[in-house]
């Protein structure tokens, strides 16, 4: 082989490498991506700084609520996905700001915003070191997101590098969807009661 | 190769220039960690202020002053919730202010330790309890409160804390930020 085919393999060596580190190269958004933890529905996932315990997941087409004075329905063209779960900060007082119901198509739906003063309903519920306790979360999702659902939970949707606890959800029947969930205030340890048709 | 070649031509040439090349060569091992501590300093100083790591340690019943005012713990009371497992901490403190500029100077973040080193924050809202048991303290201002301090004036302030029942070796962390990495640990 002569000198002039040695460079130009020599350049084409060259050039194939930092093609390669070029496309390899991860984005921003990928090296300050969240933590992943992952766990199990039923199973105490435990993250740095907090661990949950996922346990009952109930679906409804409509949630109704007892007020102060009047009833609340709320109505929806998808599903109510209602979870519930007991949660532990580990070392610092701390709230879940994010939850996310991952459908299995790569599409997230963030936390309902639609109810109002239920306690232990997240994001408001306040978790502290030692003292586990009980949080509800409520998804609105259309029906074909339910199968392969996957829950994200996170002290904030936007923090680099947050840890994300990332629990796969059990596929569930459809005869399991109520008609009507009623969600009303308890006095005791679970601050909520759920009860459906 | 090509590189030696030239430096026994420059050496040739000028005796000096090969000593000078080599030394300039070794200055690079001790000018380049100098500029970047030099570029980065402001921001490590920065990281390090950031950190409370020199706690101000204050035995029961004792005044300490710290970030322009003396600072006391008066009260760390036990308050049932009713729930198994779970007690409400009412702490209350006061800080006789000396110096309001240094103590207006940035927020104050008040802390519940315990001897695991498990760290709870303060309550936004008292529990209603609170308010059967102790009233008074409900209206005592937060630490926010020093945003106001006048010289001469001493501020109580009260803060409320959920915490296992069976937590041991209580301790609260006072922090001004203007005064970080120092904070004051009251022992309980």
């Amino acid at each position: 082989m002569n000198g002039a085919a040695k460079g130009f393999l020599a350049i084409a060596f060259a050039a194939a490498v930092l093609y390669l580190l070029q496309h390899t190269t991860p984005g921003y958004g990928d090296i300050t991506s969240p933590i992943p933890v992952t766990g199990r529905s039923g199973q105490k996932v435990e993250a740095n700084a907090f661990a949950i315990n996922i346990a009952k997941t109930h679906l409804a087409r409509t949630i109704t609520m007892k007020g102060i004075g009047r009833n609340q329905t709320f109505t929806t063209s998808g599903l109510w996905v209602l979870v519930e779960g007991v949660a532990e900060a580990r070392s610092e007082s701390l709230t879940l700001a994010s939850a996310q119901w991952l459908g299995a198509s790569g599409i997230r739906y963030a936390l309902t915003q639609r109810f109002q003063a239920v306690p232990g309903l997240l994001p408001s519920q306040r978790l502290e070191p030692g003292l586990p306790r009980p949080v509800l979360m409520a998804f609105e999702i259309p029906e074909n997101q339910l199968a392969g659902g996957t829950l994200l939970l996170a002290r904030s949707a936007w923090m680099p590098l947050e840890e994300e606890v990332r629990i796969r959800m059990p596929d569930m029947e459809r005869d399991g969807i109520k008609p009507t969930l009623e969600l009303a205030r308890n006095a005791g340890a679970v601050p909520w009661r759920l009860s459906g048709e | 190769m090509e590189a030696e070649r030239r430096m026994t031509a420059l050496s040739e040439d000028h005796p000096g220039e090969r000593r000078r090349y080599w030394l300039s060569f070794a200055a690079l091992a001790i000018v380049l960690p100098a500029a970047i501590l030099v570029s980065s300093w402001s921001s490590l100083s920065e990281w390090r202020r950031s950190h409370t790591t020199a706690p101000l340690i204050v035995e029961r019943g004792a005044t300490r002053s710290y970030a322009g005012a003396q600072w006391q713990l008066t009260g760390l009371t036990r308050v049932r919730t009713g729930l198994p497992g779970e007690i409400l901490i009412v702490a209350e403190f006061e800080a006789a202010v000396d110096d309001p500029e240094l103590l207006r100077n940035g927020p104050c973040q008040v802390v519940l330790t315990d001897d695991r080193g498990r760290r709870w924050l303060p309550a936004f809202i008292p529990a209603r309890i609170v308010r059967q048991v102790l009233p008074a303290t409900v209206d005592k201002p937060r630490c926010s409160a020093l945003a106001k301090a006048e010289h001469g004036h001493k501020i109580t302030m009260a803060e409320t804390f959920t915490i296992p029942e069976n937590a041991t070796g209580l301790a609260l962390a006072v922090t001004a930020v203007s005064a970080r990495p120092e904070f004051l640990i009251f022992k309980y």
